[in-house]
């Protein structure tokens, strides 16, 4: 059996188009996040997926079925809404039965679902209250609870834990990873949080400027960015850009002259990218460590220092503007406005062109 | 404002005075219709200060149950208010969900229409609708007594904006789970507007118990008086002074259903008053 198939999904409002031709392959269990910045059109897929959003263009199949044409109720999807939108007037129960007798699913089966669904999310002695009853993270739950209980294909979950606080966050995060186990079906949550992306998923969608940037797995996502919006977009700290030209190929190795006259050899592929060509070069902050004064480090001054206890994030400026974020293990002494030396671990810098195209580096011979 | 503070909020004594007061003066015409209500006519004739002294009696009330058309006007005042306040009910809550939540051709202009309806007073429609009424042969009848309040553009603007104001993510929720329009509408989002309906009906009911201008011109008989147009027309036929305490009687009876409105719709009644969203 298929997972869910988007075949060339467009979509626009009046004249501004959302969606730009978006294809995508999901398998039947797979966990999925789409992440990107506000505004890129993740919440429109979503409800296109779930058919609350007609598309223009395009054909949406789940488990080899094409459903866009069906009406939301007929998909075998469930959706775990942002501001969870459980029924008020209704108690929990009646929430997530809303959707069984609708389907005319016979009372017992109604009954034994809820039970198992309520067990599963450890709701049962709130069966009886009313949504307006409960605190934030109950509703959450029930809204997952009615959407197991529907034994959907593919479940939908438009930003599950942004209304949650950091503490229950982490604990939903974990329940949702059990949740995955559980259940029978595909996940898709849409999220602007990469490092809920990044522990979920199985993949990650990202998403920008009307079109799927990349689609790969965290490490691939992370390790190897199809180009400099995903690179900047993906870690946390973000990755560095620093403006260069190519010098020469070295060995078959790109060697860039960095604006402030610094030369790296990189171990980036030299094939195909012309001689003095403008690129960017893209530095992720644990590829950069202070280096001892007199060593021919970079020089660059301090402008914030971020400690995390386990490590240190350096955010420095170079002399021309510039800004590169250094790593240092354990708890580092330096403050804002030191003048510093950065040891650039260039082997592992990504090289991107004026279109931002990625290239990467590659591993030593 | 700062009149509706909260009822926990302790008053000073002078405000209580005040209040006492005022609420003495609004009192006593109604108490001294109660009391003139339980004597005699003919005691009240002679004095009626006698008001004050026994004996009482209920000859009064045991009159307008013999012969007098008074539970007649009651009934018709009854069956007036109550469908017209369920027609408005019906009627708002379903253009109002049509208003908030269906896309059809000339939505917003019909929507203005109703909109201007609001700024059309009464007076204005009142001929016109005169002559319809007695080309279609509606005057006396209840049909021709309760149509005309179903036309008022009040509960459509009304309900419009309480369905607006409910979260259509509860509609998606709902189509999701495999609900009908029918279904949506009966069972998720009309259960959610009954403080609405509750205020609505309130306002309906009250407004067409009290209505006085359009029944005086619509019912000529007075098998067709609702209640106002009913009692006003005993203050001409009996002197003030031969049956005063009969006219008393009457409009102590007639105003128990609208005591009884008052006490059961009590909150829904301030809140309105108050201006207070009611949710
Ligand atoms: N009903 C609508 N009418 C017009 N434009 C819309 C509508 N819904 C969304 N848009 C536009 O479509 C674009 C994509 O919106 P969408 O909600 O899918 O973004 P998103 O990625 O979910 O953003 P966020 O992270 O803020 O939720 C935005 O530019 C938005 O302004
Ligand atoms: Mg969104």
């Amino acid at each position: 059996m298929s997972g869910l198939e988007l075949i060339d999904v467009s979509k626009s409002y009046g004249a501004t188009r959302v969606l730009d031709g978006v294809s995508l392959s999901i398998a039947p269990r797979e966990f999925i996040a789409f992440l990107g910045p506000s505004g890129s059109g993740k919440s429109t897929l979503l409800r296109i997926i779930a058919g609350l959003e007609t598309l223009d263009s395009g054909e949406v199949h789940l488990g080899g079925q094409r459903i866009d044409g069906l009406a939301p109720g007929a998909r075998g999807i469930a959706m775990v809404f942002q501001h969870y939108a459980l029924y008020p007037h209704m108690t929990v129960r009646e929430n997530m039965a809303f959707g069984l007798i609708n389907a005319k699913v016979p009372k017992d089966e109604i009954a034994s679902r809820i039970a198992q669904a309520a067990d599963i999310l450890e709701i049962g002695s709130q069966l009886d209250k009313k949504p307006g009853q409960m605190s934030g993270g109950q509703r959450q739950r029930v809204a997952i609870g009615r959407a197991i209980v529907k034994q959907p294909r593919l479940f939908l979950l438009d930003e599950p834990l942004s209304n949650l606080d950091a503490a229950l966050r982490s604990r939903t995060r974990v329940e949702l990873a059990q949740l995955r186990n559980r259940v029978d079906a595909a996940l898709i949550m849409v999220t602007h949080d990469q490092a809920e992306a990044m522990t979920l998923a199985d993949r990650i969608v990202v998403m920008n400027d009307r079109r799927i940037q990349q689609v790969g797995t965290p490490a691939e996502v992370y390790a190897r960015p199809a180009n400099a919006f995903v690179a900047r977009f993906v870690g946390s700290p973000a990755m560095a850009m620093l403006a260069g030209r190519v010098i020469s190929g070295e060995s078959g190795r790109l060697r860039v002259r960095l604006a402030g006259g610094a030369e790296l050899q990189t171990a980036v592929a030299a094939a195909g990218i012309a001689a003095d060509a403008p690129v960017e070069v893209g530095l992720r902050p644990e590829h950069v460590t202070l280096a001892p004064p007199g060593s021919g480090g970079i020089a660059a001054t301090v402008e914030l220092v971020e400690r995390l206890g386990d490590r240190t994030f350096i955010y420095t400026r170079l002399a021309e503007g510039s800004e590169v974020i250094a790593c240092a293990p354990g708890f580092s002494e330096v403050r804002p406005g030191d003048e510093v030396l950065l040891a650039i671990d260039a082997a592992a810098a990504h090289v991107f062109s004026a279109d931002g195209t990625a290239h990467h580096p590659e591993a030593s011979a | 404002m700062s009149e509706t503070a909260p009822s926990s909020q302790r008053l000073s004594p002078l405000v209580t005075v005040l209040l006492l007061i005022g609420a003495g003066i609004m009192l006593m015409p109604m108490l001294w219709t109660l009391l003139l209500s339980f004597k005699s006519n003919a005691a009240l004739m002679a004095d009626s200060g006698s008001a004050f002294m026994p004996p009482w009696t209920l000859e009064n009330y045991a009159a307008i149950f013999q012969g007098s058309l008074t539970t007649r006007w009651l009934i018709n005042s009854l069956i007036v208010s109550t469908g017209s306040t369920i027609g408005v009910l019906v009627l708002s809550s379903l253009a109002g969900y049509g208003f908030a939540r269906l896309d059809f051709p000339f939505r917003r202009t019909l929507f203005v229409i109703v909109l201007l309806g609001l700024a059309v007073p009464e007076q204005a429609v009142i001929l016109p609708r005169h002559q319809l009424f007695a080309m279609l042969g509606l005057h006396n009848s209840y049909p021709g007594l309760i149509l005309p309040s179903l036309t008022g553009a009040f509960g459509v603007f009304f309900m419009t904006q309480y369905f607006r104001a409910i979260p259509p993510e509860l509609d998606e929720a709902a189509l999701l789970d495999g609900a009908s329009r029918l279904t949506l509408f009966w069972k998720v989002l009309l259960p959610l507007t009954w403080p609405a309906q509750a205020t609505l009906g309130v306002f309906t009911f009250l407004g067409s118990w009290n209505d006085y201008w359009w029944p005086l011109i619509s019912a000529t008989t007075s098998d067709y008086f609702t209640l106002t147009v009913g009692l006003a027309s005993a203050q001409m036929n009996y002197a003030q002074t031969s049956g005063l305490g009969f006219l008393m009687a009457q409009a102590v009876f007639a105003s128990i259903p609208i005591l009884v409105v008052y006490i059961a719709f009590q909150k829904q009644i301030v809140r309105a008053m108050a201006g207070t969203a009611v949710r």
